[in-house]
């Protein structure tokens, strides 16, 4: 048995969306276990006094990337097939920094905000109205900024062709900038959070 | 005591270990499979030729191109003459002779068309053969292209705004043998902003990622 399952037509787009449900509730309850569906906890990380959020984000990075990797050199995954979002720089890059201005302002990424409504949370609630809201306005002026949403195109690319480096490579890389990662995020909360309880 | 001993390590330190040693072991490790041979199901792919679910039908591309989606490459087999004579818009040339070098990713969704339909089915083969899923035909070639949206028969209004957009006219119901074969439009490919007003009614949107 071969995976990407539904490109190996293992279930149809009707199953498909089944799947993603289950995986979606999954994913949900995780999040909401690691304490992101408070938006102190959340928020905390731009204050530097928590930074559960970089840290448990990163691990589950390194453990796809470490899992993928080893399912496709195995032969279980082809990785040929899996999906790859095409890739506008500079929109990209702005629509980035509004989510992030966003995640600051409101408290809640939209992935956490339907967490924390899960839990009752009603600042979650006011969240995600206005990420309706966000995404109605952004349909509606559509036209006028259909141009540079399509500027910069690269097509669907990855770091590895990107950079012509050896595929194995980048993912040490990426495990290696994680783990550097946690142990300065373990510093600088030690630091942050010390003069948090000064202040 | 060493200080280094594992058993002393935290259970975050042992797994960042853990993670830190498979990362270095998959410096030597290559996921893709480069070969060049891969294992035909011919059951699987009779089953996909006897369902038809790897055709395109026209009047369905005809849509994505109006909607101007960008989650297909649409191939055209046939040769640079025909291409420069017309060509379906947004549609790229690949020789069928060239198709196996042609740039093409496997997991993108790709449909083939020629005039009448044989040199895609073989296209597609030819594809599926070195491990693409996501390929298609338009069902009936630029013939029923032409047929169909370009100048179609007793067409819907719904079917003439189609038609115009792509510089077609409808055809007089019974008309068609009465008429000569009618002038190909000239290349020129629309704005998708100046689609009439089309709302694809059962359009299955298929969107991955998040």
């Amino acid at each position: 048995m071969n995976a990407p399952f539904y490109k190996f037509g293992l279930f149809g787009d009707e199953a498909s969306l089944i799947v993603a449900f289950a995986i979606g509730i999954g994913f949900g309850f995780f999040l909401e276990r690691a304490g992101f569906g408070s938006a102190k906890k959340l928020t905390a990380q731009f204050y530097l006094t928590d930074l559960a959020v970089f840290k448990v984000m990163f691990t589950a990075i390194v453990t796809a990337l470490l899992g993928l990797f080893y399912l496709s050199w195995l032969g279980v995954v082809d990785l040929s097939l899996v999906y790859v979002s095409p890739t506008f720089l500079i929109p990209q890059v702005v629509g980035g920094l509004i989510l992030g201005f966003g995640f600051v302002i409101g408290g809640y990424c939209p992935g956490t905000s339907l967490v924390g409504i899960s839990t009752g949370r009603l600042d979650a609630v006011v969240y995600a109205l206005g990420i309706f809201a966000g995404v109605f306005a952004f349909g509606e002026a559509f036209p006028w900024i259909a141009g540079f949403f399509r500027s910069t195109p690269m097509g669907p690319v990855t770091l590895p062709e990107l950079f012509h480096l050896r595929y194995g490579l980048v993912v040490f890389a990426v495990v290696v900038m994680a783990i550097l990662g946690f142990v300065g995020a373990a510093k600088v909360e030690r630091i942050f959070a010390a003069r948090a309880k000064e202040g | 005591m060493n200080a280094f001993a594992v058993s002393r390590w935290s259970r975050e330190q042992k797994l960042g270990a853990a993670a830190l040693l498979l990362g270095a072991l998959a410096v030597f490790g290559n996921p893709y499979r480069t070969t060049g041979v891969v294992q035909i199901d011919a059951r699987e792919l009779a089953a996909i030729v006897q369902t038809e679910v790897d055709h395109v039908a026209p009047g369905e591309l005809a849509d994505w191109i109006v909607q101007g989606r960008t989650d297909y490459r649409l191939i055209d087999l046939r040769d640079e003459a025909a291409y420069a004579a017309y060509h379906l818009p947004t549609a790229e040339r690949a020789p069928i002779a060239g198709l196996p070098d042609y740039p093409l990713a496997r997991n993108e969704k790709i449909v083939l068309y020629s005039d009448g339909g044989i040199h895609a089915a073989q296209g597609w083969f030819l594809l599926r053969a070195v491990g693409f899923k996501g390929v298609y035909i338009l069902r009936g070639g630029l013939e029923a292209w032409k047929d169909e949206v370009l100048f179609p028969t007793a067409a819907s209004d719904r079917a003439k705004a189609v038609s115009a957009f792509f510089g077609g006219a409808p055809r007089a119901a019974g008309g068609a043998e009465a008429t000569a074969a009618p002038e190909m439009p000239a290349m020129v490919m629309p704005a998708p902003q100046a689609a009439p007003a089309v709302a694809a009614p059962n359009q299955k949107k298929k969107k991955e990622g998040c």
